[in-house]
Protein backbone atom coordinates (compact mmCIF):
# COMPACT_ATOMS: atom_id res chain seq x y z
CA UNK A 1 0.00 0.00 0.00
CA UNK A 2 1.60 3.31 -0.67
CA UNK A 3 1.12 6.01 1.14
CA UNK A 4 0.37 9.10 -0.39
CA UNK A 5 2.29 12.04 1.47
CA UNK A 6 1.60 16.23 1.29
CA UNK A 7 3.47 18.90 1.21
CA UNK A 8 2.17 21.38 3.81
CA UNK A 9 0.45 23.53 1.67
CA UNK A 10 -1.62 20.78 0.10
CA UNK A 11 -2.45 19.77 3.82
CA UNK A 12 -3.31 23.29 4.38
CA UNK A 13 -5.31 23.53 1.00
CA UNK A 14 -7.03 20.57 1.78
CA UNK A 15 -8.03 21.26 5.47
CA UNK A 16 -8.63 24.85 4.38
CA UNK A 17 -12.74 26.39 4.27
CA UNK A 18 -12.53 27.83 1.12
CA UNK A 19 -9.74 26.62 -1.11
CA UNK A 20 -9.75 30.10 -3.35
CA UNK A 21 -8.91 31.68 -0.55
CA UNK A 22 -6.05 29.75 0.57
CA UNK A 23 -4.35 30.19 -2.67
CA UNK A 24 -5.01 33.71 -3.13
CA UNK A 25 -3.62 34.55 0.44
CA UNK A 26 -0.59 32.52 -0.63
CA UNK A 27 -0.19 34.92 -3.61
CA UNK A 28 -0.85 37.88 -1.69
CA UNK A 29 2.03 36.19 0.36
CA UNK A 30 4.12 35.86 -2.47
CA UNK A 31 3.64 39.54 -3.37
CA UNK A 32 4.14 41.18 0.02
CA UNK A 33 7.88 38.85 0.44
CA UNK A 34 8.99 40.25 -3.50
CA UNK A 35 7.71 43.72 -1.70
CA UNK A 36 10.94 43.88 0.63
CA UNK A 37 11.36 42.15 4.37
CA UNK A 38 8.20 41.35 5.94
CA UNK A 39 7.50 42.83 9.51
CA UNK A 40 5.02 43.36 11.96
CA UNK A 41 3.38 46.44 9.89
CA UNK A 42 3.51 44.32 6.48
CA UNK A 43 1.83 41.44 8.23
CA UNK A 44 -0.94 43.70 9.43
CA UNK A 45 -2.01 45.23 6.23
CA UNK A 46 -2.10 41.86 4.63
CA UNK A 47 -4.17 40.75 7.87
CA UNK A 48 -6.22 44.34 7.36
CA UNK A 49 -6.94 43.40 3.46
CA UNK A 50 -8.21 40.18 3.83
CA UNK A 51 -10.17 39.81 6.78
CA UNK A 52 -13.28 38.96 4.20
CA UNK A 53 -11.31 35.57 3.89
CA UNK A 54 -13.29 32.69 5.17
CA UNK A 55 -10.05 30.12 4.98
CA UNK A 56 -10.30 29.76 8.62
CA UNK A 57 -6.53 28.56 9.36
CA UNK A 58 -2.78 30.60 10.41
CA UNK A 59 -1.44 32.92 8.77
CA UNK A 60 2.38 32.35 9.58
CA UNK A 61 2.24 28.89 7.99
CA UNK A 62 1.16 30.47 4.81
CA UNK A 63 3.77 33.56 5.35
CA UNK A 64 6.46 30.62 5.64
CA UNK A 65 5.73 29.03 2.65
CA UNK A 66 5.26 32.41 0.50
CA UNK A 67 8.68 33.48 2.25
CA UNK A 68 10.57 29.93 1.32
CA UNK A 69 9.52 30.94 -2.58
CA UNK A 70 8.06 27.37 -2.85
CA UNK A 71 7.56 27.50 -6.43
CA UNK A 72 5.57 24.34 -6.13
CA UNK A 73 2.71 25.93 -3.64
CA UNK A 74 2.83 28.88 -5.95
CA UNK A 75 1.91 27.01 -8.75
CA UNK A 76 -0.57 25.43 -7.51
CA UNK A 77 -2.52 28.33 -5.49
CA UNK A 78 -2.20 29.73 -8.96
CA UNK A 79 -4.20 26.78 -10.56
CA UNK A 80 -6.57 26.49 -7.82
CA UNK A 81 -7.00 30.63 -8.33
CA UNK A 82 -7.32 29.90 -11.79
CA UNK A 83 -10.04 27.72 -11.65
CA UNK A 84 -11.94 28.77 -8.64
CA UNK A 85 -11.56 32.77 -8.71
CA UNK A 86 -14.94 34.51 -11.09
CA UNK A 87 -12.79 37.25 -12.57
CA UNK A 88 -9.55 38.45 -11.33
CA UNK A 89 -10.67 42.03 -10.27
CA UNK A 90 -11.23 41.54 -6.88
CA UNK A 91 -7.78 39.68 -6.51
CA UNK A 92 -5.62 41.88 -8.17
CA UNK A 93 -6.93 44.86 -6.38
CA UNK A 94 -5.96 43.11 -3.26
CA UNK A 95 -2.64 42.55 -4.60
CA UNK A 96 -2.44 46.10 -6.20
CA UNK A 97 -2.96 47.60 -3.01
CA UNK A 98 -0.39 45.36 -0.82
CA UNK A 99 2.46 45.92 -3.49
CA UNK A 100 1.70 49.89 -4.36
CA UNK A 101 0.02 50.99 -1.62
CA UNK A 102 3.27 52.73 -0.14
CA UNK A 103 4.74 53.80 -2.81
CA UNK A 104 5.90 52.42 -6.25
CA UNK A 105 5.90 48.60 -6.33
CA UNK A 106 9.37 46.95 -6.34
CA UNK A 107 10.82 45.87 -9.27
CA UNK A 108 10.30 42.16 -8.85
CA UNK A 109 6.37 42.78 -7.88
CA UNK A 110 6.24 44.83 -11.02
CA UNK A 111 6.49 41.17 -12.65
CA UNK A 112 4.87 39.35 -10.63
CA UNK A 113 1.73 41.81 -11.01
CA UNK A 114 2.17 40.77 -14.45
CA UNK A 115 2.03 37.34 -14.50
CA UNK A 116 -1.06 37.60 -11.78
CA UNK A 117 -3.02 39.71 -14.80
CA UNK A 118 -1.97 37.30 -17.02
CA UNK A 119 -2.81 34.10 -14.79
CA UNK A 120 -6.78 35.80 -14.26
CA UNK A 121 -6.89 36.82 -18.37
CA UNK A 122 -6.47 40.45 -17.71
CA UNK A 123 -5.32 42.14 -20.82
CA UNK A 124 -2.62 45.21 -20.47
CA UNK A 125 -4.72 48.17 -20.38
CA UNK A 126 -7.57 46.98 -18.53
CA UNK A 127 -4.51 45.92 -15.84
CA UNK A 128 -3.74 49.63 -16.22
CA UNK A 129 -6.81 51.05 -15.66
CA UNK A 130 -7.11 49.04 -12.57
CA UNK A 131 -4.13 49.73 -11.28
CA UNK A 132 -4.39 53.24 -11.62
CA UNK A 133 -8.33 53.40 -9.92
CA UNK A 134 -6.37 51.39 -7.16
CA UNK A 135 -3.03 53.03 -6.22
CA UNK A 136 -4.01 56.55 -7.69
CA UNK A 137 -0.70 56.35 -9.84
CA UNK A 138 -0.39 55.54 -13.56
CA UNK A 139 1.44 52.08 -13.79
CA UNK A 140 4.70 52.15 -14.98
CA UNK A 141 7.11 50.08 -16.87
CA UNK A 142 9.21 48.25 -14.58
CA UNK A 143 12.54 49.33 -14.13
CA UNK A 144 15.52 47.40 -16.01
CA UNK A 145 18.59 46.41 -13.55
CA UNK A 146 20.15 45.26 -16.73
CA UNK A 147 21.01 48.48 -17.91
CA UNK A 148 23.78 50.86 -17.30
CA UNK A 149 20.98 53.72 -17.28
CA UNK A 150 19.02 52.19 -14.35
CA UNK A 151 22.70 52.06 -12.16
CA UNK A 152 23.62 55.98 -13.24
CA UNK A 153 21.78 57.88 -10.47
CA UNK A 154 24.24 55.67 -8.13
CA UNK A 155 27.14 55.97 -10.12
CA UNK A 156 27.06 59.76 -10.20
CA UNK A 157 26.28 59.97 -6.35
CA UNK A 158 29.55 58.53 -5.78
CA UNK A 159 31.07 60.38 -8.23
CA UNK A 160 29.36 63.60 -6.86
CA UNK A 161 30.20 62.51 -3.31
CA UNK A 162 33.95 62.02 -4.40
CA UNK A 163 34.07 65.21 -5.74
CA UNK A 164 32.75 67.17 -2.88
CA UNK A 165 36.09 65.01 -0.81
CA UNK A 166 38.19 66.38 -3.08
CA UNK A 167 37.15 69.81 -2.92
CA UNK A 168 37.54 69.44 0.67
CA UNK A 169 41.39 68.05 0.13
CA UNK A 170 41.68 71.07 -1.92
CA UNK A 171 40.41 73.55 0.66
CA UNK A 172 42.38 71.74 3.62
CA UNK A 173 45.54 72.40 1.28
CA UNK A 174 44.81 76.09 0.72
CA UNK A 175 44.42 77.11 3.90
CA UNK A 176 47.36 75.03 4.84
CA UNK A 177 49.43 77.00 2.49
CA UNK A 178 47.98 80.79 3.37
CA UNK A 179 48.85 79.95 6.97
CA UNK A 180 52.69 78.30 5.47
CA UNK A 181 52.77 82.18 3.63
CA UNK A 182 51.72 83.81 6.06
CA UNK A 183 54.25 82.29 8.21
CA UNK A 184 56.88 83.23 5.92
CA UNK A 185 55.72 86.67 5.16
CA UNK A 186 56.12 87.73 8.95
CA UNK A 187 58.83 86.05 8.79
CA UNK A 188 60.22 88.64 6.00
CA UNK A 189 63.17 86.22 4.98
CA UNK A 190 61.96 86.10 1.45
CA UNK A 191 65.33 85.49 -1.08
CA UNK A 192 64.87 85.86 -4.58
CA UNK A 193 65.71 82.47 -5.25
CA UNK A 194 62.58 81.31 -3.27
CA UNK A 195 60.46 83.74 -5.26
CA UNK A 196 62.01 82.56 -8.86
CA UNK A 197 60.92 78.52 -7.34
CA UNK A 198 57.68 79.88 -6.22
CA UNK A 199 57.22 81.27 -9.79
CA UNK A 200 58.42 78.04 -11.42
CA UNK A 201 55.75 75.99 -9.46
CA UNK A 202 53.02 78.12 -10.77
CA UNK A 203 54.08 77.69 -14.01
CA UNK A 204 53.91 74.13 -13.84
CA UNK A 205 50.62 74.18 -12.13
CA UNK A 206 49.27 76.42 -15.32
CA UNK A 207 50.83 73.90 -17.40
CA UNK A 208 49.05 71.00 -15.51
CA UNK A 209 45.93 72.82 -15.70
CA UNK A 210 45.93 73.45 -19.48
CA UNK A 211 46.63 69.82 -19.77
CA UNK A 212 43.64 68.56 -17.54
CA UNK A 213 41.76 70.38 -19.43
CA UNK A 214 42.66 69.61 -23.22
CA UNK A 215 42.58 65.59 -21.85
CA UNK A 216 38.69 66.71 -20.32
CA UNK A 217 37.95 67.94 -24.01
CA UNK A 218 39.24 64.91 -25.57
CA UNK A 219 37.68 62.62 -23.33
CA UNK A 220 34.17 64.21 -23.78
CA UNK A 221 34.31 64.01 -27.44
CA UNK A 222 35.46 60.56 -27.37
CA UNK A 223 32.37 59.74 -25.01
CA UNK A 224 30.09 61.53 -27.28
CA UNK A 225 31.45 59.84 -30.14
CA UNK A 226 30.67 56.08 -28.08
CA UNK A 227 26.82 57.84 -27.89
CA UNK A 228 26.50 58.21 -31.33
CA UNK A 229 28.21 54.74 -32.69
CA UNK A 230 25.53 53.14 -29.87
CA UNK A 231 22.74 54.63 -31.07
CA UNK A 232 23.79 53.41 -34.31
CA UNK A 233 24.10 50.17 -33.24
CA UNK A 234 21.04 50.00 -31.40
CA UNK A 235 19.08 51.16 -34.24
CA UNK A 236 20.86 48.64 -36.59
CA UNK A 237 20.16 45.74 -34.00
CA UNK A 238 16.30 46.99 -34.27
CA UNK A 239 16.07 45.83 -37.96
CA UNK A 240 18.09 42.78 -36.92
CA UNK A 241 17.19 40.04 -34.42
CA UNK A 242 19.60 36.94 -34.02
CA UNK A 243 17.85 33.92 -34.84
CA UNK A 244 18.36 31.34 -31.76
CA UNK A 245 18.90 28.18 -33.77
CA UNK A 246 17.23 29.87 -36.87
CA UNK A 247 13.51 29.81 -37.87
CA UNK A 248 13.04 26.05 -37.48
CA UNK A 249 14.62 26.68 -34.00
CA UNK A 250 12.24 29.62 -33.22
CA UNK A 251 9.06 27.71 -34.00
CA UNK A 252 9.61 24.92 -32.35
CA UNK A 253 10.22 27.26 -29.17
CA UNK A 254 6.69 28.49 -29.82
CA UNK A 255 5.90 25.35 -29.24
CA UNK A 256 7.78 24.54 -26.51
CA UNK A 257 9.91 22.35 -28.54
CA UNK A 258 13.43 21.55 -28.29
CA UNK A 259 15.35 20.44 -31.44
CA UNK A 260 14.82 17.28 -32.91
CA UNK A 261 11.04 16.55 -32.31
CA UNK A 262 9.30 14.04 -33.83
CA UNK A 263 6.16 15.15 -36.54
CA UNK A 264 4.36 13.58 -33.85
CA UNK A 265 5.25 15.45 -30.99
CA UNK A 266 4.88 18.93 -32.63
CA UNK A 267 1.34 17.62 -33.49
CA UNK A 268 0.73 16.28 -29.98
CA UNK A 269 1.94 20.25 -28.86
CA UNK A 270 0.43 21.64 -31.31
CA UNK A 271 -3.06 20.13 -30.49
CA UNK A 272 -2.28 21.28 -26.62
CA UNK A 273 -1.71 24.54 -27.44
CA UNK A 274 -4.46 25.60 -29.45
CA UNK A 275 -6.75 24.08 -27.50
CA UNK A 276 -5.54 25.88 -24.97
CA UNK A 277 -5.02 29.62 -26.74
CA UNK A 278 -7.71 29.38 -29.41
CA UNK A 279 -9.99 32.54 -29.31
CA UNK A 280 -13.12 30.73 -29.08
CA UNK A 281 -12.58 29.79 -25.83
CA UNK A 282 -12.12 33.60 -24.64
CA UNK A 283 -15.74 34.72 -26.24
CA UNK A 284 -17.12 35.79 -23.01
CA UNK A 285 -14.22 37.34 -21.57
CA UNK A 286 -14.76 40.52 -24.15
CA UNK A 287 -13.00 41.76 -27.30
CA UNK A 288 -9.60 42.72 -26.19
CA UNK A 289 -9.06 39.24 -24.53
CA UNK A 290 -9.71 37.30 -27.89
CA UNK A 291 -7.87 39.67 -30.07
CA UNK A 292 -4.55 39.02 -27.82
CA UNK A 293 -5.87 34.68 -27.84
CA UNK A 294 -6.16 35.08 -31.42
CA UNK A 295 -2.56 36.51 -32.26
CA UNK A 296 -0.90 33.83 -29.59
CA UNK A 297 -3.51 31.40 -31.59
CA UNK A 298 -1.98 32.81 -35.24
CA UNK A 299 2.01 32.64 -33.74
CA UNK A 300 0.90 28.81 -33.05
CA UNK A 301 -0.86 28.05 -36.18
CA UNK A 302 2.05 29.49 -38.12
CA UNK A 303 4.87 27.58 -36.10
CA UNK A 304 3.11 24.23 -36.41
CA UNK A 305 2.48 24.93 -40.31
CA UNK A 306 6.12 25.74 -41.03
CA UNK A 307 7.48 22.77 -39.16
CA UNK A 308 4.96 20.55 -40.82
CA UNK A 309 6.29 21.80 -43.96
CA UNK A 310 9.92 21.64 -43.21
CA UNK A 311 10.35 18.40 -40.43
CA UNK A 312 9.74 14.91 -42.10
CA UNK B 1 15.17 42.98 -18.23
CA UNK B 2 17.20 40.85 -19.83
CA UNK B 3 19.53 37.69 -18.68
CA UNK B 4 23.20 39.15 -18.76
CA UNK B 5 24.12 35.63 -17.34
CA UNK B 6 22.72 33.81 -20.13
CA UNK B 7 23.99 36.45 -22.96
CA UNK B 8 27.35 36.49 -21.45
CA UNK B 9 27.34 32.61 -21.64
CA UNK B 10 28.27 31.71 -18.15
CA UNK B 11 26.20 29.87 -15.35
CA UNK B 12 24.64 32.41 -12.88
CA UNK B 13 26.28 31.62 -9.77
CA UNK B 14 30.00 32.05 -11.28
CA UNK B 15 32.70 33.99 -9.39
CA UNK B 16 33.65 37.05 -9.95
CA UNK B 17 36.99 36.05 -12.43
CA UNK B 18 34.89 33.99 -14.26
CA UNK B 19 32.19 36.67 -14.85
CA UNK B 20 35.30 39.80 -15.32
CA UNK B 21 36.75 37.06 -18.08
CA UNK B 22 33.43 36.72 -19.81
CA UNK B 23 33.00 40.43 -19.58
CA UNK B 24 36.06 40.94 -21.15
CA UNK B 25 35.83 38.41 -23.75
CA UNK B 26 32.36 40.00 -25.36
CA UNK B 27 32.21 41.73 -28.01
CA UNK B 28 28.88 43.68 -27.66
CA UNK B 29 30.44 47.13 -26.56
CA UNK B 30 26.58 47.96 -24.75
CA UNK B 31 26.10 44.46 -23.46
CA UNK B 32 29.94 44.76 -21.81
CA UNK B 33 28.64 48.41 -20.32
CA UNK B 34 25.29 47.17 -18.74
CA UNK B 35 27.35 43.48 -17.59
CA UNK B 36 30.34 46.19 -15.96
CA UNK B 37 27.88 48.39 -14.14
CA UNK B 38 25.60 45.73 -13.02
CA UNK B 39 27.80 42.23 -12.25
CA UNK B 40 30.75 43.82 -11.09
CA UNK B 41 29.75 45.69 -8.20
CA UNK B 42 28.58 43.13 -5.49
CA UNK B 43 26.01 45.62 -4.11
CA UNK B 44 24.44 45.85 -7.67
CA UNK B 45 24.71 42.50 -8.50
CA UNK B 46 23.11 40.99 -5.09
CA UNK B 47 20.23 43.46 -6.14
CA UNK B 48 20.45 41.78 -9.67
CA UNK B 49 20.57 38.55 -8.73
CA UNK B 50 17.39 38.65 -6.80
CA UNK B 51 15.39 40.03 -9.20
CA UNK B 52 17.14 37.67 -11.82
CA UNK B 53 16.14 34.67 -9.22
CA UNK B 54 12.41 35.67 -9.06
CA UNK B 55 11.79 36.34 -12.60
CA UNK B 56 13.41 32.99 -13.43
CA UNK B 57 10.78 31.64 -10.80
CA UNK B 58 7.52 33.06 -13.11
CA UNK B 59 9.55 32.06 -16.62
CA UNK B 60 9.20 28.75 -14.88
CA UNK B 61 5.81 29.15 -13.26
CA UNK B 62 4.57 31.04 -16.55
CA UNK B 63 5.75 27.97 -18.68
CA UNK B 64 4.36 25.08 -15.97
CA UNK B 65 0.58 27.48 -16.63
CA UNK B 66 0.53 27.53 -20.10
CA UNK B 67 1.36 31.71 -19.68
CA UNK B 68 4.35 31.88 -21.91
CA UNK B 69 2.26 33.74 -24.40
CA UNK B 70 1.02 36.01 -22.27
CA UNK B 71 0.12 39.41 -23.33
CA UNK B 72 2.28 40.89 -20.14
CA UNK B 73 5.23 38.50 -21.11
CA UNK B 74 5.84 37.96 -24.81
CA UNK B 75 6.30 41.04 -25.84
CA UNK B 76 7.61 42.40 -22.71
CA UNK B 77 12.00 42.78 -21.55
CA UNK B 78 11.30 39.93 -19.72
CA UNK B 79 11.44 37.62 -22.92
CA UNK B 80 14.71 36.49 -21.74
CA UNK B 81 13.36 34.42 -19.03
CA UNK B 82 10.64 32.43 -21.02
CA UNK B 83 11.18 28.50 -20.04
CA UNK B 84 10.29 26.07 -22.82
CA UNK B 85 6.73 24.86 -22.29
CA UNK B 86 6.83 22.20 -19.40
CA UNK B 87 4.75 19.27 -20.66
CA UNK B 88 4.39 17.46 -16.67
CA UNK B 89 0.93 18.83 -16.24
CA UNK B 90 -1.36 20.37 -13.36
CA UNK B 91 -0.27 20.63 -10.09
CA UNK B 92 -4.05 20.79 -8.95
CA UNK B 93 -5.16 17.61 -11.26
CA UNK B 94 -1.49 15.68 -9.35
CA UNK B 95 -2.61 16.77 -6.51
CA UNK B 96 -6.49 15.38 -6.98
CA UNK B 97 -5.28 12.02 -8.60
CA UNK B 98 -3.16 11.43 -5.11
CA UNK B 99 -6.10 12.35 -2.92
CA UNK B 100 -8.10 9.94 -4.82
CA UNK B 101 -5.03 7.34 -4.73
CA UNK B 102 -5.16 7.55 -1.06
CA UNK B 103 -8.72 7.24 -0.46
CA UNK B 104 -8.71 4.14 -2.71
CA UNK B 105 -5.89 2.96 -0.29
CA UNK B 106 -7.97 4.01 2.35
CA UNK B 107 -11.11 2.08 0.93
CA UNK B 108 -8.63 -1.38 0.21
CA UNK B 109 -7.85 -0.92 3.83
CA UNK B 110 -10.81 -1.08 5.57
CA UNK B 111 -11.97 -3.45 3.21
CA UNK B 112 -9.01 -5.53 3.57
CA UNK B 113 -9.62 -5.38 7.46
CA UNK B 114 -12.56 -6.50 7.47
CA UNK B 115 -12.06 -9.52 5.18
CA UNK B 116 -8.93 -10.43 7.27
CA UNK B 117 -11.35 -9.92 10.65
CA UNK B 118 -13.63 -12.53 9.39
CA UNK B 119 -11.29 -14.71 8.38
CA UNK B 120 -9.20 -14.47 11.60
CA UNK B 121 -12.43 -15.06 13.70
CA UNK B 122 -12.91 -18.08 11.49
CA UNK B 123 -9.66 -19.66 11.99
CA UNK B 124 -9.56 -18.77 15.72
CA UNK B 125 -13.75 -20.49 15.98
CA UNK B 126 -11.85 -23.98 13.58
CA UNK B 127 -9.42 -23.97 16.11
CA UNK B 128 -11.35 -23.71 19.14
CA UNK B 129 -13.59 -26.15 17.41
CA UNK B 130 -10.94 -28.41 16.97
CA UNK B 131 -9.76 -28.51 20.30
CA UNK B 132 -13.02 -29.05 22.21
CA UNK B 133 -13.17 -32.09 19.54
CA UNK B 134 -10.14 -33.09 21.16
CA UNK B 135 -11.19 -32.81 24.39
CA UNK B 136 -14.45 -34.26 24.49
CA UNK B 137 -12.76 -37.39 22.21
CA UNK B 138 -9.49 -37.60 24.29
Amino acid sequence: MSIARFTPFERLLLTSRHQADTAALLLLGWVLVNQGPVGEDQRARLVSLTRDFRHGHDLAPLLEIAAAQDLDAIQLAAEVLQREARGGYPFLRLAIALAAGQGEPSPANHHVLRFLADLLGVPPQEFAALYEATSQRPLQEPADPSRHAYWQPRFEERARREEARRQAEEQERQREEESRKREEGRQQRETRGEQQRRESRDNDRRREEQQRQREEQRRRESRDNDRRREEQQRQERQHYQPPPGGRQGRALQVLGLSDGASRQEIRRAYRRLAQAHHPDRFHAEGEAVMASASRRFQRIKQAYDYLMREVS
Amino acid sequence: MRDLYRRLGVPPDSDGETLSRAIAACEHRTLRRDAEAVLVEAEHRREYDALHATLGDIGRLRSRLGLTHGAHWRDGLADDFSAPADLAGSHHEALMRRLSQAALAHDRWRRGRALGLGLGLFLLGLLAGAATCHWLLG
